[in-house]
């Protein structure tokens, strides 16, 4: 591949998926997006496909797309809920994704329908060892 | 069991250079660097270097060599050059394909003619052996050996309209080298002892087989050199390129550009079908009437008389969205009735539509400020023959996308300009 995973960005401050996606909470709102390990492995991202403002999602349901050069691969929320904003300028620049996975490649926000499914999402330590398999 | 794939001689620089490995044709091949957008876009604009020592090569020699290509290839060698159809000739190389006798295809193949009863056939990764083997099963009577080269050659593709301007660096006597050397010619051999009239030589030595060829679309070379060669070949037109902006490439740029090229990737575009009706009549011996071959060969029958008509067409989307032939993906008409399969499906990361025709970043009438999102591409397998034009929908499992038949796709490609203009 092209890192190993010591050489990936993996914050403190965010929870991960085991389709790695992250969420990280903000006030009453989720955050979500992809990790850096998902964006290194896809390669150069061309196209997002994102949802519109007011649609709801349950837990792990197939919220958009991610295209890059070889693939398309489905994007899963972390929790369940409804999309609050979505993050428009990745539509223009999706190498944002790639160059800024935990900041300006964010992909939306989310008013949760059920806030303890935010708690059963893994810390940085569990998703770094579920990587390593 | 898992079979262990095999690696190049280039394996530890890609590694150490950060490739994004993956396993293709059984060798564990770069698919990309840092960015396949980066690569795909250097060779429209100046120049990439690729790996392809995957490919195989098999040298076919002795009196009767002629003869058995003649027998087993599809391209007729005795009239293929020029609008003349004139015979091929040592130092010239031609595009055709191995075919069953059912007409399917076994390989795609470029023929060299080296000298008199001296062929060099380049295949696919992992096919040095099965199309020696069909070679040598062929043989009968005739007088001529078939010898898989493919572990003692290593191959490497320098493509992009800076290409002659980076190997004028590193080899002996350049100009007389690169000069007169038109697309589908080669000059030198990777044969310290092979006599040839224009020896090619890099500075520090090393013989070359250098082929004004590739897999691109774009103008550009093909290297063959002794596999223990490899790494010098590739660390001397890397050194000489990288200050001009020579980007090492992964087979995600070369899937992409040769999506767009319109060129056919084996055992996907072509197969275990009749290699007719497809975008590559002139892989096909076909007389001025178009309804018979100038030579018999393997295969011919069936292709002339081929059972439900099945057309192989170009197609290219409104955008740059795909659909995943590993869904798999369908073609249907504008009713929505299926008509047929999509075969390959890419992005072609350097072109764009502008007013619904389709610009290139090597375009000389480019928008100002044209920065290309991206335009998908590929071909389908479908049960009519439709005109250029015509709307199909594609389907997977996750979209329905729009694209038109086309009769090409990227403009403004460099492959057949003269290298007078590219030194």
């Amino acid at each position: 591949m092209t890192k190993e995973i010591k050489e990936l960005n993996f914050p403190e401050d965010v929870r991960y998926t085991d389709d790695h996606e992250w969420a990280k909470k903000q006030g009453d709102v989720i955050k979500v997006g992809i990790t850096d390990y998902a964006q290194d492995q896809l390669g150069d991202i061309v196209f997002a496909e994102l949802p519109q403002v007011g649609d709801a999602f349950e837990k792990g349901a197939e919220f958009g797309t991610l295209e890059s050069v070889k693939a398309v691969s489905e994007l899963y929320l972390p929790v369940g809920g409804e999309v609050v904003t979505v993050n428009e300028e990745i539509t223009d620049a999706p190498e944002l994704v790639n160059n800024d996975p935990y900041g300006g490649g964010w992909m939306l926000t989310l008013k949760p329908s059920n806030a303890g499914e935010f708690d059963t999402l893994m810390d940085r330590e569990a998703y770094i060892a579920k990587l390593k398999g | 069991m898992t079979i262990a794939s095999k690696k190049t001689r280039l394996h530890h620089w890609h590694v150490s250079n950060g490739a994004k490995m993956a396993v293709f044709g059984g060798y564990s091949m770069p698919l990309w660097y840092s960015s396949a957008k980066n690569e795909h876009l250097a060779v429209l604009i100046r120049a990439g270097l690729f790996d392809t020592g995957h490919m195989a090569a098999i040298t076919v020699e002795g009196p009767d060599a002629h003869d058995l290509l003649q027998n087993c290839f599809t391209k007729d060698l005795d009239a293929c050059l020029g609008k003349i159809a004139a015979p091929i000739r040592e130092g010239r190389c031609v595009y055709g394909a191995f075919l069953t006798p059912d007409g399917g295809v076994i390989d795609d193949s470029i023929v060299y003619k080296r000298s008199e009863g001296r062929y060099l056939v380049v295949v696919n990764a992992g096919m040095g052996a099965d199309i020696s083997a069909h070679l040598t099963a062929q043989r009968n009577s005739r007088n001529v050996t078939v010898t898989d080269m493919t572990d003692q050659l290593g191959k490497i593709d320098i493509q992009g309209p800076l290409a002659a301007r980076i190997l004028a660096r590193i080899l002996t006597d350049a100009h007389r080298v690169l000069d007169a050397m038109p697309y589908f010619s080669f000059k030198g051999s990777f044969d310290e002892k092979y006599p040839v009239s224009v020896a090619v030589r890099l500075k520090e030595g090393i013989p070359l087989l250098l082929s004004r060829t590739g897999y691109t679309g774009e103008f550009g070379f093909e290297l063959f050199m002794a596999a223990d060669r490899t790494s010098a070949v590739w660390n001397a037109l890397f050194k000489a390129g990288e200050p001009l902006g020579l980007a090492a490439c992964g087979l995600a740029a070369r899937d992409s550009l040769r999506g767009g090229a319109v060129l056919p990737l084996s055992h996907q575009d072509i197969g275990p079908w009749p290699f007719i009706n497809h975008p590559w009549p002139f892989a096909l011996p076909f007389n001025a009437g178009g309804d018979g071959f100038t030579k018999s060969f393997i295969g011919d029958r069936a292709l002339l008389n081929a059972g439900p008509p099945a057309y192989t067409l170009a197609f290219a989307g409104q955008d740059l969205r795909k659909v995943s032939i590993h869904d798999p993906a369908f073609a249907m008409d504008v009713s929505g009735t299926r008509i047929g399969d999509v075969l390959t499906c890419v992005t072609d990361m350097g072109i764009d539509r502008v007013n619904g025709q389709i610009v290139s970043v090597a375009s000389p009438d480019k928008p100002r400020e044209f920065k290309p999102r991206g335009l998908c591409c590929g071909f389908i397998k479908i049960d009519r023959m439709l005109p250029a034009g015509q709307k199909v929908r594609l389907k997977d499992n996750r979209r329905t996308i729009d694209v038109t038949i086309v009769d090409d796709i990227r403009p403004n490609r460099t492959a057949r300009c003269k290298i007078e203009q590219m030194l």
